[in-house]
């Protein structure tokens, strides 16, 4: 078990430190001089005595080989990720920090409404196999899988914020209820996540319903499934003994494999509502080639998408004795 | 059919005659799928728009040649309305059909090789070749096409500039190709080695090294073509794969307005404000034509996993 463990935690180590240098050999070969893409973010409000410190600490003036790379990897590693082009002498880690809860709100609901929706339809789906709801829900499925999510967010806007009204399709509030008391405010808040949240969660509801429904129709073939039956269990204590906790076990995996890939899916929705999380933040430095800032959120989704991997590791170890 | 099969292989001795009745049984079982057969009328459809849509649409639409007002309904003169500065949306869909399916067929070639490349060389080779391409593999499996793409793509576009045109695309089509192309390998890498790995223990791999056959020969002429069918079946949903990226690449804007894939137009659609001024149509033509072109894919893909692997298709 010990060295499962450490055998998971380097193979995670190696990924990161990849992610790492690929960040650095990308900002080496934009044209230009390092040093004044470095700092050119910093330039216009630091001072020179900041300049030169940052200028040490990158170790700009030494070789590339191994003294750039080292410096650059424990710069890293301390969370000093360069200042922004665009957002003029601001930290990049700054930037981030203060984007990340925007995003982190809107996908961990997301993935909260996809679990709970789309295991139970597919769980359900694959126990009553080739029933209505099981057609139904795999057609579907299959089209909401296959959908980039924005177009989805996008739709959403048109149909229930342009057409019906409902709900709004822009931002994470309205401005001007900055003073309005604290059921007003909560209900506003709730009404600006409603469509992203829907648009990311109905893309994975379809992709968890197609697992899930996978999942246990293999456990229904199972002999322990007849021998269940064979014994006197009836269909709701099959389900709930054997079935389920069986099925759970590749969905949970998937499930918690996905958390880093939602967030980078998540990117794409947030730019269609302006939800100003890590998403907006991307197209910003898109636009404006804001490197620091672009390799900083690439840090970030390989960060969290190595997490994700480690925790799905961990779940599926404590799931399932056979591994332990 | 499987009678027939094993009787004409009897008669014939011809390794030739062998394999034209295979791939004759192989396609009358993959015909018989009905979602083989809707998935590759779809794909025959917009293989036409992409391939004349000059005769169809006429030329590219631009600003100063659109014939529309600004953001009109569907109506006789324009079947799909038009778009923010009055170009015909089919005539923007139809030329973006080229764009997509180009980009997204080409780096799913590129994608295969490298793959097939990799996994074959891990799998035959083994030992230290195997353990260090695996690692590589594992860094491209564990990290998401897209988001390698969305870094390494701005990059290299700064690098080349934007001028002029590499084989009739832009040359920042041709830098999202091959960056799709070759971020998107590793899940193929891993298929092909494992089978790699249960072929090269047959005999006939055997047997080739008996008579003193090369490491390359055999992997090309023996292992190869008992890879294909895994190699095909996961092609389709790397194709659907490319697709997606291609399309939320294009839309957060590293696409080119001067040859508009679908996620361009998307991307278009979106800083118009179409969304918010109820421009159903301008959004919503380009997005189906991605929902459909990938959903043709998955089902191919999905059908020929079924005939080439008789266990699933006992699975309704």
């Amino acid at each position: 078990m010990i060295w499962r463990i450490g055998s998971v935690l380097v193979r995670a180590f190696v990924t990161l430190l990849m992610v790492a240098a690929l960040n650095f050999v990308l900002f080496r070969v934009i044209p230009g001089d390092p040093a004044a893409m470095l700092l050119g973010g910093a330039r216009s409000s630091a001072t020179a005595e900041q300049i030169d410190a940052q200028r040490e600490r990158w170790g700009l003036d030494r070789p590339l080989i191994p003294d750039q790379v080292l410096q650059y990897l424990s710069a890293t590693a301390q969370g000093d990720l360069g200042y922004s082009f665009k957002f003029r002498g601001r930290r990049v880690s700054d930037l981030i920090i203060e984007r990340l809860p925007a995003t982190l709100l809107l996908v961990g609901l997301a993935q909260g409404v996809a679990i709970f929706c789309g295991v139970t339809l597919g769980l359900y789906a694959g126990w009553r196999r080739g029933g209505a709801i099981d057609h139904v829900t795999t057609g579907t499925s299959l089209a909401l899988y296959s959908t980039p999510p924005f177009w989805l967010g996008m739709l959403l806007v048109v149909v229930f914020s342009t057409m019906l009204g409902w709900l709004p399709g822009y931002g994470s509030y309205s401005p001007g209820l900055v003073n309005a008391d604290l059921l007003d405010w909560f209900g506003d808040r709730t009404g600006h996540l409603a469509l992203p949240v829907l648009a990311i969660a109905l893309g994975l509801i379809g992709q968890y319903v197609v697992v899930a429904r996978a999942a246990m129709s293999d456990v229904v073939t199972e002999d322990y499934m007849v021998t269940a039956r064979a014994k006197g269990l009836t269909s709701g204590q099959m389900l709930r003994r054997h079935a389920f906790r069986n099925a759970l076990l590749p969905v949970v995996t998937l499930v918690t494999l996905n958390l880093g890939y939602v967030v980078a899916g998540a990117i794409t929705v947030e730019s269609v509502f302006a939800w100003p999380g890590i998403g907006s933040l991307t197209v910003e430095a898109l636009n404006a080639r804001d490197y620091p800032v672009l390799q900083g959120i690439f840090l970030l989704l390989g960060a969290s998408i190595v997490a994700a991997n480690l925790l799905a590791d961990v779940a599926y170890g404590l799931l399932d004795p056979r591994v332990r | 059919m499987r009678e027939n099969v094993l009787v004409e292989l009897k008669e014939s001795q011809s390794p030739q005659h062998v394999r034209v009745n295979a791939i004759k049984s192989f396609l009358a079982q993959f015909l018989r799928n009905n979602g083989a057969r809707l998935g590759l009328l779809t794909l025959a459809f917009f293989v036409v728009l992409a391939a004349v849509p000059g005769v169809l649409v006429g030329p590219l639409q631009t600003a100063a040649s659109a014939t529309g007002d600004f953001l009109t309904a569907p109506s006789r003169e324009h079947l799909l309305g038009t778009d923010d500065v009055g170009r015909d949306v089919i005539n923007l869909v139809v030329h973006g059909s080229r764009i997509s399916l180009t980009i997204a067929l080409v780096s799913t070639i590129i994608s295969l090789l490298v793959g097939t490349t990799v996994g074959l060389t891990a799998g035959y080779f083994g030992r230290w070749v195997d353990i260090w391409l695996m690692r590589l593999t594992d860094f491209f499996f564990v990290i998401p096409s897209f988001v390698l793409a969305l870094v390494i793509t701005p990059v290299v576009l700064q690098h080349m500039g934007r001028g002029g045109t590499i084989i009739g695309l832009r040359p920042s089509l041709m830098v999202i190709i091959i960056v799709i192309g070759l971020t998107s390998w590793a899940f193929v890498a891993r298929i092909v080695r494992s089978q790699t790995l249960s072929l090269r223990e047959r005999q006939f791999v055997e047997r080739a090294k008996v008579v003193g056959t090369g490491n390359l020969k055999i992997m090309v002429s023996h292992l190869l073509p008992n890879l294909v069918p895994q190699i095909a079946a996961n092609g389709a949903i790397v194709v659907a794969g490319a697709i997606y990226t291609e399309t939320a690449l294009s839309f957060l804007g590293l696409g080119d307005p001067l040859q508009p894939s679908w996620g361009t137009l998307l991307s278009l659609a979106q800083r118009a404000g179409a969304a918010s001024s109820g421009a159903w149509w301008y959004l919503g033509a380009p997005g189906l034509c991605v929902l459909i072109v990938s959903l043709a894919f998955v089902m191919i893909g999905n059908a020929l996993d079924d005939t080439f692997n008789p266990r699933r298709r006992a699975i309704p």
